[in-house]
């Protein structure tokens, strides 16, 4: 229509444009709507799976490795919940009061003994080369759900502020990931190794059965985090070096557990592949999880939207073509894996080490951190 | 004396009850007028509500979940919990109590309350007269009786059930009226505490000078940045503004900071706890916080009576909630970590940058549960500990009496520290530490049982009901909250060279660590 026409013409020409359009209006709106919906169910799709990872329910998650054995005690085992009583170390009652169940005070000598699970686990990964962070505990729900979690599902995990669009964490796994959210990574940054303290808050909606007792299943715990971002050619890699990292640390504390390989019904929609440690507790006469490391790949990253920006790989390019855009961009891997689940921890410690005359012994690499606390003895009241 | 005077606002510790809190509880409308009865007030409504009549004594313990009543497009909430008000003190001081609300600016409304319990004790004593006249006549027929007798008798009973009935209604409705009007009340004052606004507050105590520096000095959120310890603009788009995350060797301070803290209290003979963060949000109203009002500082959970603790005193008070301890015991002195979470609503202006004003933080808290005669003894020695703890990392703070407009409702008297903060080039609070006397134990239900005084009496009367029972008071203080500390430490220990040293008293607690140095690139 830009050049001169026929008034006819022109009238004609404006009838079509005018009727292409209102089509185009439509059929744009039906756009939106079905990329909505295709989004929405895609995201549904869960990740890709290692292929190795075991295929079927739980119970179909292969032995990787197990570390000790369970010790023989020779006098009849307490409980943690009963040493706990007997050593004035929690308070369960009064936090029913105050606060609900699953809720608990600690005392005396547990106060050290989280304190000390913390400053260890962060100073033994530090040093491998870990940054330390400590983090919010409150986010946008938005960014729960970019890491694979539902706020607002029934039996949802997620405790929800009222009056916000902000929830408590239930592992730092969400902050760090966060941390780079929107972001371009350069290349030559990665990976990015986290070791995050926080505490982390649960509903436990739909959690029953015998394994809620004492510290075992908690709406409020303190744990220190690992998390890694990566190139995508390095996450396998991680993967190992981070169970790996997890395997020293429990084995140095004297734990007997084994590591297993989770098959595919075990797995949570973001991970590709997982590895959980469940270590011996002879109060429950059997074996509990205590950590897991999981390889999520790209699922957190295309939610999060963290790329990366790979280096040039051809000298030429370099030189010729400076600046962004040179590359495409990729998105990172991520990694996460619990160095330490407090209360978890604590069970295992007081049950695996309690003696014969009540006292707990303290396993050596804590001491330091402790302030040279050897032995939890029986207080004479 | 405080520069800037925006400190003021919102402290570390005791919340100011703000007026809204006695209102918005209870929408009562005037229903019906007092049965014939009650006619010395004719020209005053009562409230009253088609709920079951039960009659609940002062000091009895919490109540169940409330439950609502529609009526007439008004809802009405039963109170979930009531104070063990001492009203007959109250109407006998009346004069001392006028003066004190009038000092502390609050809004409590002493002559309704005054005026409503004059009217509870005549609508009780007609109470327990109906009830007399009904037990006489309860009696009357007992006997052999004409049937014509019988009958007025039985009639004559009636009327007067369903006149107790009606009274026994008032008296609920009246009750919950005057306990509400009534916890409005703030503690009473200390007879030492200064009269007036903040800036009345006294200096107790000056310890240490402003450090000359010889170079430009940087705040902590340069000081963070160039030394990559915060991340604040992550944690905006993570959580939203006020929230930040610690990195690298601010995770050593604030670990060493906690760890310093509990190890320095529990050595002084403190119980050492970690506090669940999550109460019921009855508890913390109980402290003397206001989880519903307007512009409150208390996070709740969504889909839940619970929230978010803005300190561990909750927690901690709420351990003995409903208790009658042994003299023997006490004091019972606890120092808890948790995280603390605050809304910050209404704190707007300069005072608000970096880690000065922050919605989560870590603290340790001190707490005692005392007997009465010794609370003014153990105010002084949790502000000698909090003295103690600053110098020895080398602060320079002062100490302040605080003036009654700045007492929060619970607070009989309160000590606040200000320590010296080059970066803002001002003092700012880092400790509070209030005596609360028997304000939250009244509401809290915490009583102890004094040892029998008379030796006779302790081996004729064993066990319980010898002695009556008295509320403890309960004291707290901040031993350490980690954001503003870790404001005062960088600021004040920074050198020329962009470093900043780490006081000796730390050292142990954060791995040896000498000094935090800018990372070369």
């Amino acid at each position: 229509m830009k050049g001169k026409l026929e008034p006819s013409v022109r009238q004609a020409l404006v009838e079509e444009g005018k009727s292409l359009k209102e089509g185009l209006v439509a059929l744009e709106e039906d756009l939106v709507h079905l990329t909505d919906k295709l989004q929405q169910e895609a995201q549904c799709i869960p990740n890709t799976t290692h292929p190795d990872a075991p295929i079927g329910s739980e119970e179909n998650s292969i032995l990787r490795r197990m570390v000790g054995s369970p010790r023989d005690f020779g006098f009849a085992v307490k409980d943690h919940l009963q040493l706990g009583k007997e050593l004035d170390l929690f308070d369960f009652d009064a936090a029913a009061e105050v606060s609900g169940s699953k809720f608990y005070y600690l005392k005396n000598e547990a106060v050290l003994l989280e304190m000390g699970l913390i400053n260890w686990a962060l100073a033994e990964v530090s040093k491998r080369g870990f940054t330390p962070l400590i983090t919010p505990e409150i986010v946008r729900s938005s960014v729960v759900e970019k890491c694979g979690f539902q706020p607002r599902g029934q039996n949802t995990q997620v405790y929800s502020i009222e009056g916000s669009d902000q929830c408590l964490i239930g592992t730092a796994e969400i902050p760090v990931g966060g941390i780079h959210m929107d972001s371009i990574l350069p290349e030559s940054s990665l990976p990015l190794k986290y070791v995050a303290y926080s505490h982390c808050f649960r509903t436990e909606a739909g959690a029953a059965g015998t394994a809620t007792r004492g510290l075992y299943r908690v709406h409020q715990f303190s744990k220190v985090e690992m998390f890694v971002f990566c190139r995508p050619e390095d996450s396998d890699r991680y993967h190992e070096e981070l169970i790996g990292i997890e395997e020293d640390l429990f084995a140095s504390l004297g734990l007997h557990f084994k590591t297993l390989d989770m098959a595919t019904g075990d797995l949570g929609a973001p991970a590709y592949r997982k590895f959980d440690v469940e270590a011996w507790m002879p109060g429950l006469d059997r074996y509990g999880e205590i950590s897991s490391a999981s390889n999520c790949t790209d699922y957190q990253s295309r939610r999060l939207g963290i790329r990366y920006r790979p280096s040039p790989s051809d000298p030429s390019q370099a030189s010729s073509k400076k600046g962004k855009g040179s590359t495409p961009t990729q998105f990172v891997h991520t990694l996460n894996a619990t160095a330490c689940a407090v209360p978890r921890m604590i069970v295992c410690l007081l049950e695996n080490f309690q003696q014969e005359d009540g006292s707990v012994l303290i396993p050596e690499p804590l001491r330091p951190f402790m302030g040279g606390l050897h032995v939890i003895r029986p207080k004479s009241k | 004396m405080i520069s800037g005077g925006c400190l003021g606002g919102t402290t570390l510790h005791s919340l100011t009850l703000a007026p809204s809190r006695c209102r918005s509880a209870f929408l009562l409308s005037p229903l019906k007028t007092l049965t014939q009865t009650l006619a010395t007030n004719p020209h005053r409504h009562h409230p009253m509500l088609p709920l079951p009549s039960i009659l609940r004594a002062f000091s009895s313990p919490a109540l169940p979940t409330a439950s609502l009543a529609t009526l007439e497009g008004q809802v009405a909430a039963k109170p979930q919990w009531r104070a063990a008000i001492d009203f007959k003190w109250i109407r006998d001081n009346k004069d001392v109590v006028a003066a004190n609300v009038k000092n502390r600016n609050s809004s409590a409304d002493l002559e309704l309350v005054l005026e409503l319990y004059e009217k509870f004790l005549s609508l009780q004593k007609e109470v327990e007269r109906l009830r007399a006249e009904r037990n006489i006549v309860a009696n009357k027929m007992k006997g052999k009786l004409e049937p014509s007798v019988r009958q007025a008798l039985v009639e004559e009973g009636k009327s007067l059930k369903e006149g107790l009935v009606a009274l026994e209604e008032d008296l609920v409705h009246l009750t919950d009226k005057l306990q509400q009007e009534a916890q409005c009340i703030p503690n009473t004052t200390h007879p030492d505490a200064p009269i007036g606004s903040e800036e009345n507050s006294i200096l107790r105590r000056m310890v240490g000078s402003p450090r000359d520096f010889g170079f430009a000095v940087k705040d902590h959120l340069q000081l963070g940045k160039e030394l990559d310890l915060f991340d604040f603009d992550a944690a905006a788009e993570v959580s939203g503004s006020k929230f930040y995350y610690l990195k690298n060797e601010a995770v050593l301070l604030e670990m060493g900071l906690i760890n310093w803290a509990l190890a320095e209290v529990s050595k002084r003979g403190f119980t050492p706890l970690i506090t669940p963060e999550i109460v019921r949000s009855s508890v913390v109203e109980k402290c003397g916080f206001q989880p519903r009002g307007q512009n409150t500082q208390v996070y709740s959970i969504e889909g839940s009576d619970q929230c978010l603790i803005g300190t561990a005193e909750i927690p901690v008070g709420g351990i003995h909630m409903d208790s009658i301890l042994p003299e023997s015991s006490l004091p019972l002195k606890y120092v808890a970590y948790s995280h603390c979470f605050r809304t910050e609503a209404g704190a707007a202006g300069t005072a608000t940058r970096g880690l000065y004003r922050v919605h989560q933080f870590s603290k340790v808290e001190m707490f005692v549960f005392c007997r009465p005669e010794d609370s003014d003894r153990y105010h002084e020695e949790l502000i000698g500990i909090e003295e103690d703890l600053f110098a020895s990392l080398g602060l320079h703070f002062k100490t302040l009496d605080m003036a009654t407009g700045d007492l929060g409702a619970p607070a009989y008297r309160k000590f606040d520290v200000e320590a010296w903060m080059p970066g803002l080039d001002r003092y700012g609070e880092i400790s509070s530490a209030s005596n609360c006397t028997d304000y939250q134990s009244r509401r809290l239900g915490i009583r102890y049982r004094p040892s029998p005084s008379d030796p006779s009496q302790a081996s004729s009367k064993k066990g319980k009901g010898s002695t009556p029972t008295q509320f403890v008071h309960t004291l707290n203080a901040t031993a350490c909250a980690v954001p503003r500390m870790i404001v005062c430490l960088l600021e004040n220990f920074q050198q020329e060279d962009g470093s900043v040293l780490i006081p000796e008293p730390l050292r142990p607690f954060m791995g040896g660590l000498h000094v935090i140095r800018p990372k070369s690139k």
